[in-house]
């Protein structure tokens, strides 16, 4: 005969008395059929478990804010919202339309240009070498691109570090940074090219000093390699607030 | 060095946008899976809010079950989500697609913590000098998730379906007492909990598939 209906091997699982002999004996001296038995079989037995346990009620906030990339506060900067209530002395509140995207600014650009010279161009694998040096989020399908120390600008002060993964077509910076100081404002991670005149933002430090962002392939092997560290004040300015807390090239 | 202003061409920003010119499904229903993850890989903002509702349980309990730590289990949980909504795209659209594609980079994530545990207890023993135990953390012995996808499975099905899966697989009622307790024909008792055996094993073997 032909294969049981699935539907006859559930009630054999749930009450072998219903289904009629001649599916019990196809069954038995089938092999297929006795394993999707089984199967039903095994299934039934997952039965049983307590009710699920609910992630507490703030982790869907954080959850959107990482992956939609707008960090709360910065989905509520809305020019209208901001300029009614802009403190006086505070200036003029620019309104988002008439920004204008700018290059990279000279006084980084020239820091860069620097950077990129010391450091070299080299792409293989540099072992970091503070014994605290391990990936923000480990992924054993990826290998280590590039890593670097981060330090700050105006001397080699430790800073922490940043290491690139690559998984396929799009490689996972991870920063961990420490002692970048309690300015008042968010830290912004950011690629600078090593040619010096292009940038990009990779997003916002929101979980304290560590922080995983993915970045296509090609960005890195353009020369997007320079990790900083910058210090934003809350104003609505989407570009570079000149002020580097930290800095590294991705080798 | 002279600074080269950047192209200041239109882009969208942070995935607003980015959603725009995609097509819709009109014809789907609201209520089905497929057509939410539909939603999804076209990158609808509301279907990862809807997806983390109807799933977000599912993965943390895998989490805690799993890692036993209030703290990681949460920070496991917002890493799978993030993570599948940013490889939204290689995402196959199917009935079940939620479940079996959650719990796979779930086990991931929760290897990933694991990992980063026993690195931890490594670098401790380094610290103090004690001898390494080689009694580390596995990252291959994360728990099969079925127990807990089929409670969510069960949660998720209809009523009366729901009702009488639980009663007749958790509390052990016999069908002529569910028919009794729920007024339903035993018939009807005997064939929802026929199609429901079936659905959860059809949603088990494709998480089976699709962790590995």
């Amino acid at each position: 005969m032909a294969h049981a209906d699935i539907d006859d091997l559930a009630a054999l699982v749930l009450e072998p008395g219903d289904v009629p002999a001649d599916v019990q004996q196809h069954v038995h001296a089938c092999p297929t059929c006795a394993q999707t038995l089984e199967a039903l079989a095994a299934t039934r037995r997952a039965a049983g478990a307590d009710a699920l346990v609910a992630p507490p009620s703030g982790l869907r906030t954080r959850v959107m804010a990482e992956a939609l990339g707008r960090p709360a506060g910065v989905v509520a900067d809305t020019p209208a919202a901001i300029a009614p209530d802009a403190p006086a002395g505070t200036g003029e509140p620019v309104p988002l339309a008439g920004r204008r995207r700018s290059g990279v600014p000279l006084w980084l650009a020239s820091v860069a240009a620097v950077t990129a010279l010391v450091a070299g161009l080299g792409f293989g694998r540099m072992s970091v070498g503070t014994p605290e040096a391990t990936p923000v989020e480990p992924e054993p399908t990826g290998s280590v691109l590039a890593s670097t120390a981060l330090t700050a600008l105006d001397s080699d002060a430790p800073r922490g570090n940043a290491e690139a993964v690559r998984h396929d077509d799009i490689v996972t910076v991870s920063v961990e940074a420490s002692s970048l100081g309690d300015e008042q404002g968010f830290h912004e991670v950011w690629l600078i090219n090593v040619d010096g005149k292009r940038m990009v933002a990779l997003g916002i430090l929101a979980r304290g000093d560590d922080g995983t962002f993915d970045v296509p392939r090609g960005l890195i092997d353009e020369g997007y390699r320079i990790v900083d560290i910058s210090v934003e004040p809350d104003d609505g300015d989407p570009t570079h607030s000149g002020v580097s807390l930290a800095r590294g090239q991705l080798a | 060095m002279t600074v080269v202003r950047l192209p200041a061409r239109p882009r969208p920003r942070y995935g607003g946008a980015v959603v725009g010119g995609t097509a819709v499904l009109e014809e789907a229903p609201e209520d089905s899976v497929e057509a939410l993850a539909v939603r999804f890989r076209a990158g609808h903002e509301e279907a990862l809010g809807e997806v983390y509702d109807r799933w977000s349980a599912l993965v943390h309990t895998y989490a805690l079950r799993a890692l036993a730590d209030t703290h990681d289990a949460e920070d496991v949980t917002q890493q799978v989500f993030v993570a599948a909504w940013r490889s939204r795209e290689t995402m196959t659209p199917s009935p079940s697609t939620f479940p079996a594609w959650l719990l796979g980079i779930a086990r991931h994530k929760i290897a990933d913590a694991r990992a980063a545990r026993a690195r931890d207890v490594r670098r401790i023993e380094a610290v103090v000098a004690a001898t390494p135990s080689d009694e580390g953390v596995g990252a291959e012995d994360v728990m099969e998730p079925d127990r807990i996808v089929v409670r969510q499975a069960v949660d998720e099905m209809a009523e009366p379906r729901r009702t009488i899966m639980l009663l007749a697989f958790w509390q052990d009622l016999t069908h002529a007492d569910i028919a009794a307790s729920t007024g339903l024909p035993l018939g009807t008792v005997k064939s929802h909990l026929r199609r429901g055996l079936t659905q959860l094993h059809r949603t088990l073997e494709e998480v089976r598939h699709g962790s590995r």
